[in-house]
């Protein structure tokens, strides 16, 4: 094997299950690549990998988020009442994602300010926002939203590509960035060895700081973009959110002890996990066997990457 | 090389036991505390019988807590606890109602399902060495999606015989709630296996040092399939438990359990990283919860403080233990 073909095993590897998948489709099901399909697929995974990418950078720098669906959830209600108040739309979204990157503020506070692990303060967080908006709200949804709410004033159809665009051009930038920036290194630095990133000049704890932030904004961008999508703001959206994301980024090779994954990786994880239900349907099969084919496939994934190693110790012990 | 660090090594057990029970003294204050305020504040709070419903509703999630201590002592942790209940209630359901089996060997199914459940999480963290985080994320969701096809989405198993009801919902002469007897064992079971067994003080390495553990001659893989065996039994167990209390077993079961039990263990001391925690303090954390969100009920005050509030106690209480750890350093 050769080198680059080594470091990209598992995204190698995830590629391969996807073109399996959509070889059996073509072969079994080809309506499933009818243009209609394809096109509620991206936008239904547009917001999911908005969340991913954020996801992807807070596991690089060994942390976790696991309040990002509570955080979802406030984002999406706060859009919704800024848009009721007469904003245009651009700032609609920007509170939105100010709104994120704040909620991302107090885990990063929290975490790299007084050094409390990440996951327990956003299993904590995770329960306080989604208890305070339910008791703000009182699980009424937000309604009579003004008509430029939904598709962005842009229609169903410049919505949907203006959704998947926005997607495209967050995870352009920060595959770009993350390998090309310094900004974007320090985060692989500071979560394969912070002690070292440390002597090199770069500060660990700011690093993490800022993947909260980023984690929170990219999670109220992705509120919006699904929030659009409906009539009405769900304030219980979102739930489980937090497992569908850390699962794609996962699958697609980002290691969870940090330092180790790329964006490309985060895509095909996103991408195989997203085509999973719709194939189901598709191959005749109950939509409700989603989740355990989902939760089999980060099984064998994950597994795939510990057999080599343990081959080795066996040999080793022999 | 080896000396001085022994020594320095040395002063540590005391000194993690102190904070330990700081810990757990200034949370039992705070069980005392909440039940001085809810049995002011509340109406019908300071009663046998609502002590009874206190347990009642405790007993779940306790049995998954008592089994995460252990989980959490090696550092690890087991997110699929919540799932595997469910599927444990659906196939105990289905063994009763579609093969028309005894109830006593519905529940067997029910437990069986739990270890079996457990046994693979134990192959894929203590064999393959995945770490449990992604372990278990995996079989959260594979667990909970394998209830969810079976059930088609909406199957719900009822009709189960009163012999199991009186489980979860009658009372055992002198007013204690006929399911509490059971966390009891578990509690005992767990604090012995934890506190007072060689594999308690071997769980507790691994959780400070899993290549120091080896080294001590600890046999690491086996210490860990073992919590992560416990852990599904628990779960089934639980679905056990679930299913009596409220009569009805669907794929939804014991959604997000996981959390609170897992909050229940770190608001006990447990640390996260494994290594320091008590079983005490887990039950103690337990009690503070539940009292939570029953006193915050009968005192009408809307039930999502009790989210807010334990979620806060969680952060107060990790922040302290920090607090706590950096001053006995320096």
């Amino acid at each position: 094997m050769t080198p680059a073909a080594g470091r990209y095993r598992r995204e190698l590897g995830v590629a391969g299950a996807l073109v399996l998948l959509l070889g059996l489709l073509t072969v079994i099901a080809p309506a499933f690549f009818g243009a209609a399909n394809l096109r509620d697929l991206l936008v239904a995974n547009a917001p999911v990998l908005v969340a991913a990418v954020g996801m992807t950078l807070v596991i690089l720098a060994r942390q976790i988020d696991i309040s990002i669906g509570s955080q979802f959830a406030i984002c999406g209600v706060a859009a919704g009442l800024l848009a009721k108040t007469g904003l245009p739309m651009p700032l609609v979204a920007a509170g939105a994602v100010a709104a994120g990157a704040a909620l991302g503020a107090i885990n990063g506070a929290l975490v790299a300010g007084l050094g409390l692990p990440a996951i327990v303060v956003t299993l904590a967080t995770m329960v306080v926002l989604r208890e305070g908006l339910r008791w703000r709200t009182e699980g009424v949804w937000i309604q009579d939203l003004p008509e430029r709410f939904q598709w962005f004033g842009l229609g169903q159809a410049g919505g949907r590509v203006a959704i998947v665009a926005a997607a495209i051009v967050v995870f352009a930038a920060f595959a770009w960035g993350l390998r090309r920036l310094a900004a974007g290194r320090a985060v692989y630095a500071a979560g394969s060895d912070p002690e070292a990133a440390r002597l090199v000049g770069i500060h660990p704890r700011r690093v993490v700081f800022a993947t909260f932030v980023f984690m929170g904004a990219l999670t109220g961008l992705a509120a919006v973009l699904t929030a659009i999508q409906f009539i009405d703001v769900q304030t219980s959206a979102g739930t489980g959110l937090e497992m569908k994301v850390i699962a794609a980024v996962v699958v697609g090779g980002v290691a969870i002890s940090g330092g180790r994954g790329t964006l490309v990786g985060t895509l095909l994880g996103v991408t195989l996990l997203g085509t999973i239900g719709p194939a189901l349907t598709f191959l005749g099969t109950q939509a409700y066997w989603e989740r355990a084919l989902q939760g089999a496939v980060i099984l064998l994934a994950v597994s795939t990457d510990a057999l080599p190693s343990l081959v080795r110790r066996r040999r080793g012990r022999a | 090389m080896a000396a001085p660090e022994a020594a320095a090594a040395a002063p540590a057990p005391a000194r993690t036991g102190r904070g330990g029970h700081t810990h757990e003294w200034l949370l039992l204050a705070l069980v005392v505390a909440e039940t001085a305020y809810f049995a002011y504040a509340g109406s019908n709070f300071f009663t046998t019988g609502n002590a009874g419903e206190v347990a009642r509703a405790s007993v779940e999630i306790g049995l998954l807590a008592l089994a995460l201590t252990a989980v959490i002592l090696t550092g690890g942790i087991d997110l699929s606890v919540g799932s595997l209940l469910g599927l444990a209630a659906v196939l105990m359901g289905s063994a009763h109602r579609d093969l028309q089996w005894p109830i006593a060997a519905a529940a067997l199914v029910g437990i069986g399902v739990g270890v079996g459940g457990g046994v693979l999480n134990a192959a894929l963290v203590a064999r393959l060495g995945v770490p449990p985080l992604i372990v278990t994320l995996g079989t959260y969701s594979l667990f909970r999606g394998i209830a969810e096809g079976f059930t088609g989405g909406i199957r719900n198993y009822t009709d189960f015989p009163p012999a199991l009801l009186f489980l979860g919902q009658g009372r055992l002469p002198g007013g204690v709630p006929a399911q509490v007897p059971l966390l009891v064992a578990a509690a005992v079971f767990f604090w012995l296996l934890v506190h007072r067994t060689p594999i308690g003080r071997g769980v507790r390495a691994i959780g400070f040092s899993p290549e120091g553990a080896r080294f001590a001659g600890i046999p690491v893989a086996r210490r860990l399939s073992l919590v992560y065996v416990l852990s599904g039994a628990m779960a089934g167990l639980a679905a056990v438990v679930y299913a009596a209390r409220l009569g009805q077993a669907k794929a939804d079961a014991g959604s997000g359990y996981e959390l609170f039990a897992i909050t229940a263990v770190v608001l006990g001391g447990t640390s996260i990283f494994g290594g320091r925690g008590s079983v005490h303090g887990t039950l103690l954390g337990l009690v503070a919860v539940a009292l939570l969100q029953n006193g915050l009920r009968l005192s009408d005050q809307p039930a999502e403080l009790a989210g807010i509030l334990t979620g806060v106690l969680l952060i107060g209480a990790i922040g302290a233990n920090r607090l706590v750890a950096e001053r006995s350093r320096a």
